[in-house]
């Protein structure tokens, strides 16, 4: 049951990658990066790391998305002022 | 793992755990709007705190609970990051 989880995982992160190079929307690659970490964090869960674990679960998938939203959503902002 | 329906027990709840994933994960992919990717990623993490709690059964160390809490503390501020986005901007 170890081998499958890692399996099925290993797969949904291949595919979270591939989703987040090839997406068109930006807030979409920024979610597909934080089911990475998210699923990346079980992974080393598994691999018996937990404190890694652990760090990986609080600033891969809750501090880096709210900086990378913050970031585009300063990006959008400038972007609107210097057009409008 | 004890007996065989201990053994029975827990590969069939982490089997409906990675399934809830895989579709989970599916609608993440096909989701037309961003609002259906913010409600996979929440079920995503509500999956991701149940499998590991399965692994702290599983493999009989509790140090791993403490991931699980750490996680449901921390988890939710991605979802709120994307719908605060989605309302007015962060």
């Amino acid at each position: 049951m170890i081998m499958v989880s890692f399996y099925i995982l290993g797969i949904i992160i291949l595919l979270a990658a591939i989703l987040a190079i090839y997406a068109r929307n930006i807030v979409t690659a920024i979610i597909s990066t934080g089911v990475i970490s998210l699923l990346v964090s079980i992974l080393f869960l598994l691999l018996a790391a937990p404190d890694v674990a652990m760090t990986e679960a609080a600033i891969g998938s809750g501090l880096t998305t709210m900086v990378f939203l913050y970031a585009y959503n300063r990006i959008r902002r400038i972007r609107e002022r210097n057009d409008g | 793992m004890g007996n065989n329906l201990t053994e029975i027990i827990y590969n069939v709840s982490a089997l409906i755990a990675l399934g809830a994933m895989v579709t989970a994960f599916l609608r993440m992919i096909i989701g037309p709007t961003i609002a259906d990717r913010a409600v996979a990623l929440d079920a995503m993490t509500l999956v991701t705190i149940s499998l590991i709690a399965f692994l702290t059964l599983l493999l009989q160390r509790k140090v791993y609970l403490d991931v699980a809490i750490v996680y449901a503390l921390i988890s939710f501020l991605g979802v709120i990051a994307v719908a605060r986005f989605l309302d007015k901007g962060l």
